[in-house]
């Protein structure tokens, strides 16, 4: 499935990184303390976070992941949508919590 | 990171790297003032003056294998996120000093989690060609070790042995148990 479908779907907002909008996502991960995903997160998934700092897209560029999902309509920082831009990592927001787009995204088919 | 400990690890495995032989470490925890501080001091190479404001950002890194370094940046955003600062200084063939500053009480402040382990972790494979200077106040409790001093004391063995080690990391438990 791809990132566009998905946002279809979830009726996600886009902030950002859309050059990477049209990647192939594998599954998905979840995850706030940024050592811990560093440690566990597998490239091509999406992940969800309520964290917005530039680290988060450091890390989601370290591992290759597809796209990041801010959960709970966490406001991100500037310098994070610079980066994410400059780098096509998108970054989508909902006001939904990590559980319930882990749910929605399973229904589509994404485990 | 889930716990202090584990930056104060990796800051200490960048001193090593910098070929630091001094490293102090200062805990301090002052309940009164909320405020929870860790400072780091080495006598390592030190950081290039031209990279200094380049070093918090992640995707600066002097490293060849991967384009992110990801540690200072980390141990800032944990800082940042618990209502406090993290301040670098450092200057070539000098040293570098860390020092950061929590609100003692912040919920997402994560806990020291084992000082012994960490010192041990490094005296285990580095004692010998490093020497650590740690102090820990507690609301004006204060535990102080200094490998300099331990080293004259066992006078001959090596700090690496593990009767040595294995001391040590007794000793260090102990010390900061009874600090509370």
């Amino acid at each position: 499935m791809k990132i566009t479908q998905i946002i279809e779907n979830l009726n996600l907002e886009l902030l950002s990184g859309d050059k990477g909008m049209e990647r192939e996502i594998k599954g998905v991960y979840s995850g706030d303390l940024l050592s811990v995903v560093m440690a566990n997160a597998k490239e091509q998934q999406v992940w969800l976070t309520v964290q917005t700092h530039i680290n988060v897209v450091a890390i989601a560029a370290l591992i290759d992941i597809a796209a990041i999902i801010v959960v709970e309509n966490m406001d991100v920082e500037e310098e994070t949508i610079k980066k994410s831009n400059a780098l096509g990592i998108p970054i989508l927001k909902t006001n939904k919590t990590s559980y319930e787009i882990a749910v929605e995204l399973y229904k589509l088919g994404i485990d | 990171m889930k716990e202090l400990s584990l930056h104060i690890l990796d800051i200490i495995q960048n001193s090593i790297v910098a070929k630091a032989t001094m490293i102090n470490v200062d805990i301090s925890e002052d309940i009164k003032n909320n405020k929870f501080s860790i400072g780091i001091k080495d006598n390592g190479i030190g950081i290039k003056k031209n990279i200094l404001n380049d070093v918090l950002n992640p995707f600066v890194t002097t490293r060849k294998t991967r384009k992110v370094g990801l540690g200072l940046s980390l141990f800032k955003a944990t800082a940042e996120r618990c209502r406090g600062k993290l301040i670098l200084n450092s200057k070539e063939n000098v040293g570098t000093e860390i020092y950061v500053e929590m609100e003692y009480n912040n919920i997402d402040r994560p806990p020291l989690g084992s000082i012994e382990d960490t010192l041990i972790s490094i005296l285990s494979g580095e004692g010998n060609e490093i020497d650590i200077e740690y102090t820990h106040n507690v609301n004006g409790n204060i535990f102080t070790f200094d490998t300099v001093e331990i080293k004259k004391m066992i006078d001959g063995v090596e700090i690496t042995s593990p009767e040595i080690i294995l001391w040590l990391k007794d000793y260090i438990k102990e010390n900061i148990r009874e600090l509370y």
